[in-house]
């Protein structure tokens, strides 16, 4: 083998992108996580946190090419993006650049963690608020050219920002709320799972 | 919970269904490419022609086709709504309190709504007939090339037939757990931000450890079963392309060409 990626990289990236689906759809095990705002119903996702923390969990690499996997498993039909939906058109439709975003963000963020000292709460932090950012900087341009070339409805880029801002309040707060707890959290995982602690 | 079915995939028998996984995506994403190329009514006429044909060969009842459109639908309408408004072409031939409905903004309108609709119908249409493990087969096949460029597409190919196994499973898995949280007390509902935010953890924790640690079984599973990667290893599924494959895909991708030539 081409010494790339281990066996245990294979299943730890793959059993990652399931538990992307699941982050994704976690309103769908809690009602909770339903909002009601402006009338409409808005699910909580934690997809971004998720990504992120294949970043930190996974590594650079990995984390990212899981990311990649993530989105071929949609492209395929299989129903594990928001709201259980599927198939290449999520990608061009407006909230698309999201999707693709994961990718960075996951690899972004990894490299956060590998630059800094680990196991602190400034690195996770650090590494979260950079991973929101990322997925915000692609995402939105990327919903400016979709609205605009795709749906062809001359959109410009500050209505959509305005938007997005609505969003991105949410998930900051939801985000950064989580990844206090984050320190806890990977100390407790890497304690059961020794193949983690190795990376 | 039970009744979630993972993919859409319904087994029938057509010719469609019986068409190679490769010949399958190959149609549809350069039916997707030529969809943003089509600027006539002719153009328009057949690709809605080419979706119907197919629609009917598949022999699946209408409620599933509509299903795989639901999410898509409010983009439809929306979009639709959007350029009624906003789009200034053509002669205006009403006004309402001070919006003008120009003829232009009607074409368009429609234009744009077809275009994510016979988006979306191609490409259920293809998640309706192919397993997602055809199409993972499929996608290792045609991505094979990019192996010379050191990418690495047989890991991708793993990986993602490695996922579509352990969906079903964790799933069952998280809703476990959320029962057996739920029956402690598990509450997000009340207490600071940060209570909230630290009930996540009973939650996350033991699916994340049972998710890992079914991933470590399987790779000493794999290991001692000699995985070694892309090298050397014969397939169980072997993609073959018959007679079938051929007629249809020369078809479709002549009428692409001559789309194309004559920039309809």
């Amino acid at each position: 083998m081409n010494s790339r990626f281990k066996t245990i990289d294979l299943t730890l990236g793959s059993v990652f992108v399931v538990l992307m689906m699941i982050g994704a759809n976690i309103a769908y095990w809690f009602p909770a996580f339903r909002i009601t705002y402006a009338g409409g119903e808005v699910p909580i996702t934690l997809q971004t946190l998720f990504a992120i923390l294949a970043g930190l969990i996974l590594g650079k690499r990995l984390g990212a090419f899981s990311m990649i996997v993530y989105l071929a498993v949609g492209i395929a039909g299989v129903p594990v993006f928001a709201e259980m939906t599927a198939g290449a058109a999520q990608l061009i439709s407006p909230t698309g650049g999201f999707l693709i975003s994961f990718i960075f963000v996951a690899y972004l963020s990894g490299l956060v963690v590998e630059k800094m000292n680990r196991q602190s709460i400034s690195t996770y932090m650090t590494a979260t608020i950079v991973g929101l950012l990322t997925n915000y900087l692609i995402g939105t341009p990327i919903m400016y050219l979709s609205m605009n070339y795709v749906a062809e409805a001359s959109t410009p880029m500050n209505v959509v920002i305005m938007i997005m801002v609505p969003y991105f309040i949410k998930d900051f707060i939801i985000t950064i709320a989580l990844a206090a707890v984050l320190p806890q959290f990977i100390t407790r995982l890497t304690k059961a799972i020794p193949s983690l602690a190795a990376r | 919970m039970n009744s979630f079915i993972i993919g859409q995939y319904v087994p029938k028998i057509s010719w469609i269904h019986q068409l190679d996984p490769r010949t399958k995506l190959i149609i549809v994403f350069s039916y997707v490419i030529v969809i943003f190329a089509a600027d006539s009514a002719l153009g328009y006429g057949i690709l809605l022609a080419l979706a119907f044909l197919s629609t009917y060969l598949i022999q699946i009842p209408f409620k599933f086709i509509a299903k795989g459109l639901k999410p898509v639908w409010w983009i439809m309408v929306f979009t639709f709504i959007l350029h009624l408004i906003f789009t200034r072409q053509g002669d205006m031939f009403i006004s309402v309190l001070g919006f003008g409905l120009y003829d232009g903004a009607i074409i368009k309108a429609i234009e744009i709504s077809l275009r994510f609709f016979l988006l979306i119908l191609m490409t259920t249409v293809l998640t309706l007939t192919t397993t997602p493990i055809a199409i993972t087969d499929a996608v290792e096949t045609l991505l094979g090339p990019f192996k010379k460029l050191k990418l690495p597409v047989h890991e991708l190919a793993m990986m993602m037939s490695i996922s579509l196994r352990f969906i079903p499973t964790l799933m069952q898995e998280m809703d476990k757990i959320t029962k057996a949280q739920a029956s402690r007390g598990l509450d997000f509902k009340t207490g600071t931000l940060k209570d909230r935010a630290k009930a996540v953890l009973p939650l996350f924790i033991p699916l994340f450890i049972n998710a890992f640690r079914r991933a470590e079984d399987l790779a000493v599973a794999m290991d001692a079963r000699g995985y070694q990667g892309a090298y050397n290893r014969t397939k169980f599924r072997e993609l073959k392309f018959t007679g079938l494959d051929y007629i249809i895909g020369l078809f479709v991708i002549t009428v692409f060409a001559v789309f194309f030539m004559t920039g309809t």
